[in-house]
């Protein structure tokens, strides 16, 4: 019997409706997949479970008992708990207050019982020491904390509530692959305990990695429900998008054999001696466990770390690394990761988020910015990647993930780079933009560009690159060329060291 | 970390919100703090030589008690993501009362004192449900009950009047072992807010100051933590009366009025950021005495007593710039 049964779940927001005839029907032990491309629902209808948001209309079932879910409280004492995509932490408690937070432990007159709270976090916190560094900042302020860290504390908070429906939403978007091994191993201890996890995730592997169950919701209603045994991604995909073609794996290169850019014995703080080539109209990948150097590596490339040694040249001739304007002017165009804090102004107007990056080749007398230039470039890069946009007045911050992410592209296009850097291009956005975030690393490297490209997702990596460099720990161990890339080389070349080699 | 790429320096727009959102920022560190704390020190010591003597910190630390109650107050609001405009006016209406029903008899005391806290409750009871039942922006409803209040202390007490028995005047000024009373009962609210601080009400006033959503989604009470904070600072307003009772002996109907912005300031100075959630009431009570010795220090400079308050009101202001400006610059260069 269905732990878990939501029907006819209907939000309205103002002037959106989020969901409209949702439904959800899991059961215990089993980890159920929801998933939709973004904007389909999938956060709120997690929240309408947990209480943070009071549906129009819903009905709730848990162990075949109708359930009256009026806000956070409710839901916790019928035993869901959540980590939310827009974490739940307060930044300026500590690791161990955020943790406990909500169910502090006391002892009489409510006074904190410090060394219980303790205990609570310790619990959950140990398993995940290896991604502290070994040792838990339990006093740290959450705030302090790397974005991957505090998803950590996310996670934890959710644990400690012991759960007996644990909602994981977007649970390993800023994750290390080893973080998200050991949040797994949680997941299928408690999935074998009895515990419905309900998992959210742009990353299929995952998804078919963890998952029995999946249910995917499309404009905020439930298209349906499959058993991911007998499921495959393109039909998964299928289910997401409709019938909207999908644009098939276009690849096959067009990388000329002509070299042109060089990387030659490159050392930084995090970099040992780091060369490779790349020809012209080449897609060059980054493979190996997250965080052995990888953005390490385009930041250097791109000027904006202090290189020790070794140089990077175009056409034979070094680029001036020493600084990010230099190297933007050189043609080096760098599309982070972490689009909210290096890839855009959020609440600046789309236009200038688009412009301000080739503002230089279209100043008038380098004196004053010709607004109907800048509107008529912005305009076409619009067009041309087909963003989807109120106007070019609106501020970034309304556009969804992947539009976000091709504004950020798209100022590095209308500067016209010889060498495009993208680091984890994709992460955190629907399928629909990744296929197009896709087509346009595609064109980029089609009209010749060098292009370097990081993902921690290994089947667009293998998709992308005509080769793959793995790094670890800040130096190039393997390089895997077109014919031998698999996915399970990747894997096994870039856990190397595990397999008994040594370096 | 890695220095950022180009032009990722967000350009500041100069707008009255941004202002209003960078005043809002400002965290004082603890180091301005106790530096200004010597400054001032150091120039009441100057103006008057006799500073450290028994009778002159009696008297200072009799007037500084008023000042550090409200200060610890406003600072729970102001952690919890609000504010309390109206502490000031509760302060005169918990006074008013206390004075009318004790009535010059300290027998009566008992009855006037538990009277005058629930006073100070009542009000913020009122200002929490107004805040946060219907809604309003804490600086909007609290500057309108402030008006309530102090409307109410004028029926109460019309003009300046009513005594305080002697004993309760006297002994506030007496000393225990040397250590003057108006000193322990300073020690005795940082107690209480030590004490204060390790209950869990508190710990959701940090979390609620904080990120309000996040504490939402984590099971804390949002609304009952919001109304807490205001009835914990109704009864330091309280507290801040009796402080003045005792000091004044007698009751005034206008009393408490110029408290209020008084003790934002040292809410400011003390360290706690107005956007909350961050910072602590033991810089309030610094804060608090630093703007006390402050109106020392423009007493004894022989300013003109019409322009007292203007000197006042300017230094406090010299003080928030100057105790922002470190606060700025570590944004800026954030
Ligand atoms: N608090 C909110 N206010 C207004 N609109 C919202 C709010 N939350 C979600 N939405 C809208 O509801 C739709 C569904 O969003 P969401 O549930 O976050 O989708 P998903 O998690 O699948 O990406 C989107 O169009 C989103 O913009
Ligand atoms: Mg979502």
């Amino acid at each position: 019997m269905a732990l878990l049964e939501m029907n006819g779940v209907r939000k309205r927001f103002g002037g959106v409706l989020a969901l409209d005839d949702a439904s959800l029907s899991a059961a215990g032990g089993e980890v159920h997949a929801l998933l939709g491309p973004n904007g389909s629902g999938k956060s709120t209808l997690n929240k309408t479970l947990t209480g943070v948001v009071v549906p129009d209309r819903a009905s709730i079932t848990i162990d075949g008992s109708p359930v009256a879910i009026h806000g956070p409280r409710d839901a916790h004492a019928h035993g869901v708990a959540a980590v939310y995509q827009q974490l739940s932490v307060v930044d300026d408690l500590t690791v161990t207050q955020n943790v406990v937070l909500g169910l502090e432990p006391t002892r009489r007159l409510g006074l904190l019982d410090r060394r219980a709270a303790r205990t609570v976090a310790a619990e959950v916190l140990t398993r995940f020491s290896p991604a502290f560094a070994g040792s838990v900042p339990y006093d740290a302020a959450v705030g302090a904390l790397s974005p991957g860290e505090q998803q950590i504390v996310e996670i934890c908070k959710a644990l400690a509530r012991r759960p007996r429906i644990l909602v994981l939403d977007e649970a390993t978007a800023s994750l290390h692959k080893e973080q998200v091994h050991v949040l797994f191993e949680v997941v299928r201890e408690l999935r074998d305990s009895g515990v419905l996890v309900v998992f959210t995730s742009h990353r299929m592997d995952e998804v078919f990695a963890l998952c029995d169950q999946a249910t995917v919701l499309r404009n905020g209603r439930t298209v349906g429900t499959i058993a991911l045994a007998d499921a495959t991604e393109d039909q998964l995909v299928h289910m997401m998008v409709g019938d909207v073609e999908r644009r098939e794996e276009a690849r096959r290169s067009h990388a000329s054999d002509r070299t042109v850019l060089q990387v030659r014995g490159l050392t930084t703080q995090r970099l040992r001696d780091v060369s490779f080539s790349v020809a012209q109209g080449e897609v060059l990948g980054l493979g190996g466990l997250q965080g052995q150097g990888q953005s390490d590596l385009l930041l250097a490339m791109f000027g904006a770390a202090k290189i020790h040694a070794g140089e990077v040249l175009y056409d034979g001739v070094p680029l001036p690394l020493t600084s990010p304007v230099k190297a933007a002017r050189a043609g080096v165009a760098l599309v982070p990761g972490d689009r909210g804090r290096q890839g855009m102004f959020a609440v600046r107007p789309i236009q200038e988020n688009l412009s301000i990056a080739s503002m230089h080749r279209r100043a008038t007398a380098r004196l004053a910015l010709s607004q109907r230039a800048e509107r008529r470039a912005a305009r076409g890069i619009v067009e041309r990647l087909n963003i989807v946009i109120g106007g070019l007045a609106d501020r970034i911050s309304t556009l969804s993930g992947g539009n976000q992410q091709k504004v950020v592209i798209g100022k590095w296009l209308l500067n016209e780079p010889r060498v495009v850097l993208l680091d984890d291009p994709t992460k955190g956005i629907d399928i629909t933009a990744k296929e197009e975030v896709y087509a346009i690393i595609r064109e980029l490297a089609d009209s010749g560009a060098a292009v370097v490209f990081n993902s921690s997702d290994n089947r667009e990596l293998l998709e992308m690159s005509d080769r793959v460099l793995v790094l670890f720990e800040g130096g190039v161990v393997d390089e895997l060329t077109d014919a031998q890339v698999t996915e399970e080389d990747l894997v096994a070349s870039a856990l190397r060291l595990e397999a008994g080699e040594t370096l | 970390m890695n220095p950022a790429p180009p032009g990722t320096r967000e350009p500041a727009p100069a707008t009255l919100a941004h202002w209003w959102g960078r005043l809002r920022d400002i965290q004082v560190s603890g180091t301005a703090t106790v530096a200004m704390l010597v400054v001032v020190i150091a120039v009441n010591v100057a103006l008057q030589p006799n500073f450290f003597d028994q009778y002159a910190l009696t008297s200072n630390f009799a007037t500084f008690v008023p000042l550090v109650a409200i200060a610890v107050g406003q600072t729970i609001v102001v952690l919890s993501g609000g504010i309390d405009l109206s502490l000031g006016a509760q302060v005169t209406l918990a006074s008013v009362v206390t004075v009318q029903l004790t009535d010059g008899e300290l027998g009566n005391l008992p009855l006037a004192l538990t009277a005058g806290l629930g006073v100070g409750v009542a009000c913020g009871l009122f200002n929490g449900l107004v805040v946060v039942v219907a809604r309003l922006q804490p600086i909007v409803a609290t500057f309108a009950t402030s008006f309530v209040f102090s409307g109410l202390a004028l029926v109460v007490l019309p003009r300046p009047g009513g005594t305080m028995p002697s004993e309760f005047t006297s002994g506030y000024r007496d000393s225990v072992l040397g250590v003057p009373v108006a000193l322990l009962a300073i020690l005795a609210i940082a107690a209480g807010w030590l004490l204060l601080r390790r209950h869990r009400v508190t710990r959701h006033i940090y979390a609620v100051g904080g990120n309000a959503e996040a504490a939402f989604a984590s099971l804390v009470p949002v609304a009952r933590t919001r109304i807490t904070a205001y009835v914990i600072a109704g009864m330091f307003a309280s507290v801040s009366a009796f402080a003045i009772l005792a000091n004044t002996g007698a009751g005034d109907p206008f009393i408490g009025n110029e408290l209020t912005l008084t003790s934002v300031a040292a809410v400011v100075i003390g360290g706690t950021a107005l956007r909350g959630g961050r910072g602590g009431a033991i810089g309030s009570i610094l804060g608090a005495i630093i703007l006390a010795l402050v109106s020392n220090i423009v007493f004894f400079a022989d300013v003109p007593s019409t322009y007292r308050q203007l000197a006042n009101g300017l230094v406090v202001i010299l003080a928030l710039a100057l105790a922002g400006i470190p606060a700025l610059q570590k944004r800026r260069s954030a």
